[in-house]
């Protein structure tokens, strides 16, 4: 529909039209008429133009305009020194080659093109609009909508895609005319070029004189044009993938379809978690169903990456199937795949997959008892990808031996590090080059008639194996921001830096009046050996009547880090910091963290306390919280802590006050068990364990001593009364931390383990039943059980996240393992953001400053807490990558190591064993085992009968003491050091 | 999500405007003559506003008069076809509830209601079409509609909004889309001084931008009073050279 519209021309060389369009919502249509200014005062912003700084107007910041765009960009010989205008695809297919330092300076970008981009991929617009914002790339947005020279209306039936084609085009007739017309002529000619991946758009712009051309051509015309060729993405409209033969995925539904679905309740919405077993199967969560949905073989994954969002349809009841039992690979299905397709394309379904899931088939029909039967269903669309940077390694037997000297362009397969995603298809000229390289891919589409995604390169992180490399993959593989904190960060730090100090005049501004002054109590801090940043530390001391006053005070970082301060940004940004083996990439920089937040002994600090009077029982008579100035009288470790409560000679205050810390803590933790709170593993472990979310930390073994869940306790109490008076002070922003009751599904196949192998069971009616049943099942054979157990346990818990207390009920705030009503982070804020976020509330709520917006509106805090839920997250796999690294070079040196592990899944092809001493697991194949051909699965008993490499008739099964070699390889497939583990 | 810039860092706004421009301002005074003692039909951007005055009357009921004041009463309709999705307003609406008593207040300080005891002063508002600023916009017509009534005032209500983008940048005369998605002020002041006769907050505001805000609005507002002023005089001029032919 289309109307002339009249333009009417107001003062100030202002003019004013009407925007007419149609929206449908909800079936419904409803015309929208929105007004369109058109101005004369939008400058080109280059450099060489003499009109433009005339025009200019200020901001509300009264700041001008930076015109970015030089006067001398790059010259080709086809183009002269010209500007680039993009179009809409080519930021969304080829933004990583836009963000390359080396090409795309001086760039055009209409505000046609970003608001397209804003509309079809949002992460792309964040990434467009950050390289318009630095000063290297020197990218311009024209708004050329919102300038009466270049603003186009819409033809009677021209579609919207041709009127914002056309209204591109006139961009560039546009600034190729101003440009010719206003230079300054000590300039010397300045040309555009429309880039532009779309034939008819590129003819026409030549119809209308404007220089154009597409990606690959332009980048070919460069200077530097042989380096980039590399990295310009698979996807163009010339001929480079063709695919003949008939083999493909069946095609997604349309969005109108899936919509429809979805709400008629025919299809279901989730995200997809592929096995880490087998590739071919997958599972999603739904709420309509107890069971999660199964989703197997490659047809029904239907080109779905793990973690995407995805609809499925259920397919009916006789495709049903029960989970499989057998490991699949995919380097054994499909090592033999071409990535160069010629005339013969890969079928999407092999002959072994086929075999795969006949066999799975029948195992379904055969079941006796259909209780283990779940509903399968098969993927018809995908609403949101997960797709990011992945890091892997070219797949070597996809390089001809006889090519890899050469400099064509070619196919090649990329082997992610993750097994649960398929293999990525480039096409690179460096393939020999970057053999035995780590490198970094983008996935760029997934065609339905290709059986592999396809792809560009990246970078090259390194030789395989380098420390650097592979600490520098698994970063990127978990999202961690590694880089050195920005100047502008570094700028809103103190600028005494290490010579900041506390001052000293007590009567200075508003702020530090309000502050107590603590320096007269004996406050000390127990951390593990070696600790720099001290994020707490407390103190004890008799009143007269009796009970006890208790103080815990923890750094006070907020002092240093303001809201919407660059420093806040990246503190948010980054919410936690990473712990890897040999190395800590902070949160917060150095300065803060080790030197002025951290609670060094003999110096004054800043602290934010809670202080509590307790009982003899350490129940709680009264909590106040008050931002202090406290002066540390010693730092122990664990071990010295320990070593000076038990020495009766020591009689001093500070002693006689850690006493009476730690036999309070013993009373709390007392209180805390009977509440039904969770020890999740057996002490012997759980010094790996962070006790409140169950993730191993570190590999050594350690001494636990009383000293280390003294401290523990008292930062749980104190989390738990921060808690509650936030939640007090803001009922709907309050940061809080919850941990929900494990669904009895979870449970399910453990439980039944336990009741085939050992006769146990079990309970989940309450926090409180799952834990006296937990300290039940002992197997006084076998000690080691139920430390196993707990750790079998811990895998089918929820993970606790945070959230903002308006987004929950009261009764689901609830922290399942910890069993207290409320919890929050309060007693780390130098490492993790949620503390950041609970000192400022917890400072407006006693009235000591006001509250930022960001903190108490329920949007901003939603979005808070879904980056720190997912940067912890990442932070705890890498943390664990980390170790699996770690271990595998340890491993490297004393090869032949017997160890005692435990099976604790046992395959039709396989078994999986986990070694207690160094916290990793592993798979052991059924080939490495015996003969393949005799084994016997028995999957209601949970085993599996062999015969071994001498012939002997075996039979194992799950929970059995095993005793295991470990040896460490070099997993052929993903190039990562493993730990291999053979039976002995 | 919108899929464009609320305000781009380039400082354009959503329809093309800065942060301190208002939207297109047309007016017109005299409109209903034969239904009315005074009339005005206000234009904001797309918000389009009627209103009519009948008075100095008679007061209906004796509980409307006021031996030594004159009452002024303001009526609020807005037709259901004004927003983009079609709907019906009931009358009790809290919301057009507030709004008649926020205008009945503003206009009981600025008439010279003594110089008419025991009467009523009724005004009629018609908002036709809203895109934001709709108060705003009302307050505007009912100054002109009163003047063009003759009756007498210390001087011009003069009224229009101002959000805050982001808790940093303010943003002057917010169009529907804009009111949607930031806390706003919407203040009126009089004649060309810098005093408020009418504020009304929606949402939040950190009061360290208060003032901000306030000058912004301020300024603005006298803006508006200029364009107002301009037409009635070129209104008067119109009637004198038509008396004198
Ligand atoms: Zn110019």
């Amino acid at each position: 529909m289309s109307t002339v519209i009249p333009k009417k021309r107001l003062a100030s060389g202002l003019t004013v039209t009407q925007k007419v369009f149609v929206r449908s919502r909800n079936g419904g249509a409803t015309k929208v008429v929105s007004e369109h200014y058109l101005r004369d005062d939008i400058p080109c912003y280059s450099k060489a133009c003499t009109r433009c700084p005339e025009i200019v107007k200020p901001d509300a910041n009264n700041q001008y305009p930076n015109f970015v765009l030089s006067d001398s960009p790059v010259y080709a010989e086809k183009y002269g020194h010209h500007y680039v205008v993009l179009d809409t695809n080519i930021v969304l297919l080829a933004i990583d080659l836009l963000e390359n330092k080396d090409a795309f300076c001086d760039v055009i970008v209409p505000q046609t093109v970003l608001e397209e981009v804003r509309n079809r991929s949002f992460p792309i617009y964040t990434r467009l609009r950050a390289l318009c914002k630095s000063d290297e790339k020197r990218f311009a947005v024209f708004h050329n909508e919102f300038s009466e020279d270049t603003f186009v209306s819409r033809l009677l039936n021209e579609t919207i895609n041709d009127r914002n084609d056309r209204a591109i085009r006139r961009c560039c007739d546009y600034f190729q005319k101003h440009l010719n017309q206003h230079r300054d002529k000590k300039v010397k000619q300045i040309n555009v070029v429309f880039v532009c991946n779309d034939k008819k758009n590129r003819d026409a712009a030549a119809g209308a004189g404007i220089m154009a051309d597409s990606l690959v051509d332009y980048v070919t015309n460069l200077p530097n044009g042989e380096d980039l060729l590399d990295f310009v993405p698979n996807m163009e409209d010339g001929p480079s993938f063709s695919h003949k033969k008939e083999t493909k995925f069946p095609d997604y539904y349309t969005t109108a379809r899936l919509m429809g679905g979805i709400k008629n309740g025919t299809l279901y919405q989730g995200s997809i978690n592929i096995s880490s077993y087998n590739f071919l199967e997958g599972t999603i969560s739904v709420p309509s169903f107890k069971k999660p949905l199964i989703i197997m073989g490659r047809e029904n994954l239907n080109r779905s990456f793990n973690g995407d969002q995805v609809v499925v349809e259920l397919l009916p009841k006789s495709k049903w199937k029960t989970p499989s039992n057998e490991i699949v690979e995919e380097e054994n299905m499909d090592a033999n795949d071409n990535a160069e397709d010629g005339d013969s394309p890969n079928e999407i379904i092999s002959d072994k997959e086929r075999l795969f899931l006949l066999k799975e088939a029948q195992k379904a029909s055969s079941e006796e008892s259909s209780t283990r039967i779940q509903p399968t269903a098969k993927i018809v669309g995908i609403t949101k990808r997960s797709w990011r940077f992945y890091v892997g390694q070219i797949s070597e037997n996809s390089v001809a031996k006889d090519s890899r000297t050469s400099n064509a362009a070619r196919n090649c397969f990329v082997i992610l590090m993750d097994r649960s995603l398929p293999k990525i298809r480039i096409r690179t000229r460096k393939a020999g080059e970057l053999l035995g390289q780590r490198i970094v891919v983008a996935v760029d589409s997934w065609p339905s008639t290709s059986k592999y995604p396809e792809g560009h390169f990246v970078k090259s992180l390194g030789a395989i194996e380098s420390v650097q490399a592979e600490t520098e993959a698994l970063l990127l593989e978990h999202s961690v921001e590694y880089k050195p904190f920005s100047k502008k960060v570094l700028e809103c730090l103190p600028k005494e830096g290490h010579d900041w100090k506390v001052p000293t005049k007590l009567d200075g501004d508003e702020f530090i009046k309000k502050r107590k002054d603590f320096r007269d109590k004996l406050v000390c801090s127990i951390d593990p050996p070696g600790c720099v940043d001290i994020d707490d530390a407390l103190h004890a001391k008799q009143l007269p009547d009796g009970n006890w006053e208790v103080g815990v005070h923890i750094a006070d970082v907020t002092n240093f880090v303001k809201p919407n301060t660059p420093l806040d940004a990246e503190g948010a940004y980054r919410g936690t910091s990473v712990y890897l083996v040999d190395k800590r990439i902070d949160m917060l920089p150095e300065l803060l963290g080790t030197d002025l937040c951290s609670l060094k002994p003999y110096v004054d600090r800043f602290a934010f306390s809670v202080i509590w009077t307790l009982d003899n029982d350490a129940n709680i008579i009264d909590t106040n919280f008050h931002k202090s100035i406290i002066r540390s009288r010693e730092a122990f470790s664990y071990e010295r802590a320990q070593l000076r409560i038990d020495d009766a000679s020591q009689q001093d205050d500070l002693t006689k006050g850690m006493r009476a810390l730690l036999d309070l803590s013993i009373k709390l933790k007392q209180q805390r068990l009977d509440a039904g709170a969770l020890n999740l593993a057996s002490p012997e472990v759980k010094v790996h364990m962070d006790s409140e979310t169950a993730d191993p930390g570190e590999v050594e073994i350690k001494k636990l001593l009383a000293t280390n869940s003294l401290v523990e306790e008292f930062m749980l109490l104190a989390n738990i009364s921060v808690a509650k008076k936030i939640y007090d002070a803001f009922p709907q922003t309050a940061m809080l931390r919850r941990h929900a009751a494990p669904p009895a599904t979870n449970f399910e196949v453990l439980n039944e383990m336990l009741r085939v192998r050992k006769n146990m069971s079990i309970s989940l009616d309450s926090s409180k039943a799952l834990a006296d049943s937990l300290d039940r099942c002992v197997d006084p054979q076998d000690p080691y059980f139920n430390t196993l157990l707990r750790i079998m346990a811990t895998r089918c818990m929820m993970a606790a996240e945070y959230f903002p207390s308006g987004m929950f009920s009261y009764g689901e705030f609830r922290h399942y393992g910890l069993a207290s009503e409320i919890y929050t982070h309060f007693t780390s804020p130098i490492r993790r953001y949620c503390d950041v976020v609970a000192h400022r509330q917890l400072a407006a709520a006693i009235g000591y400053e006001s509250l930022d917006f960001s903190h108490r509106d329920k949007d901003k805090m939603e979005l808070i807490c879904k980056n720190i839920n997912k940067r912890h997250r990442n932070a705890q796999f890498a943390g664990r990558a980390s170790i699996e690294y770690y271990v595998g070079q340890v491993m490297k040196n004393n090869n032949n190591d017997t160890q005692e592990g435990y099976i604790i899944k046992v395959f039709s092809n396989g078994i999986v064993v986990l070694v207690p001493k160094f916290g990793i697991e592993g798979l052991i194949k059924l080939e490495v085992l015996g003969d393949a051909n005799s084994a016997k699965f028995d999957d209601e008993n949970f085993s599996l009968s062999f015969k071994d490499q001498n012939g002997d008739a075996k039979t194992i099964s799950v929970f059995e003491h095993v005793n295991v070699q470990i040896k460490s390889v070099l997993d052929p497939a993903t190039s990562k050091r493993k730990a291999q583990l053979v039976l002995v | 999500m919108s899929n464009k810039e609320l305000y781009s860092p380039e400082g354009l706004r959503l329809d093309g405007r800065r942060w301190n421009e208002l939207k297109s301002f047309t007016c017109k005074v005299n409109t209903h003559q034969t239904s009315s003692d005074g009339s005005s039909y206000v234009q904001q951007g797309n918000t389009k506003v009627m209103c009519k005055v009948n008075g100095p009357l008679e007061p209906k009921s004796k509980a409307n008069s006021n031996n030594n004041n004159a009452s002024i009463t303001v009526n609020l309709n807005i037709a259901s076809f004004s927003p983009v999705e079609r709907r019906k307003r009931p009358k009790s609406d809290r919301r057009i509830k507030e709004m008649m008593t926020i205008l009945e207040k503003t206009f009981s300080e600025t008439v010279i209601t003594k110089l008419y005891p025991r009467t009523q002063i009724i005004v009629d508002c018609y908002v036709l079409s809203q895109d934001g600023g709709i108060l705003s916009a009302v307050a505007n017509s009912v100054t002109l509609a009163l003047i063009d009534a003759g009756i007498a005032m210390y001087d011009f209500v003069s009224s229009i909004n101002v959000g805050l983008y982001n808790n940093s940048i303010p943003i002057l005369d917010l169009n529907h889309l804009e009111e949607g998605d930031m806390s706003f002020l919407t203040l009126g002041i009089v004649g060309k001084s810098e005093k408020l006769a009418m504020m009304l907050l929606e949402e939040k505001i950190p009061f360290d931008k208060l003032e901000t805000l306030l000058g912004i609005g301020i300024s603005g507002a006298q803006r508006i009073k200029d364009l107002m002023d301009e037409e009635l005089r070129k209104h008067g001029k119109l009637l004198i050279s038509t008396a004198a032919s």
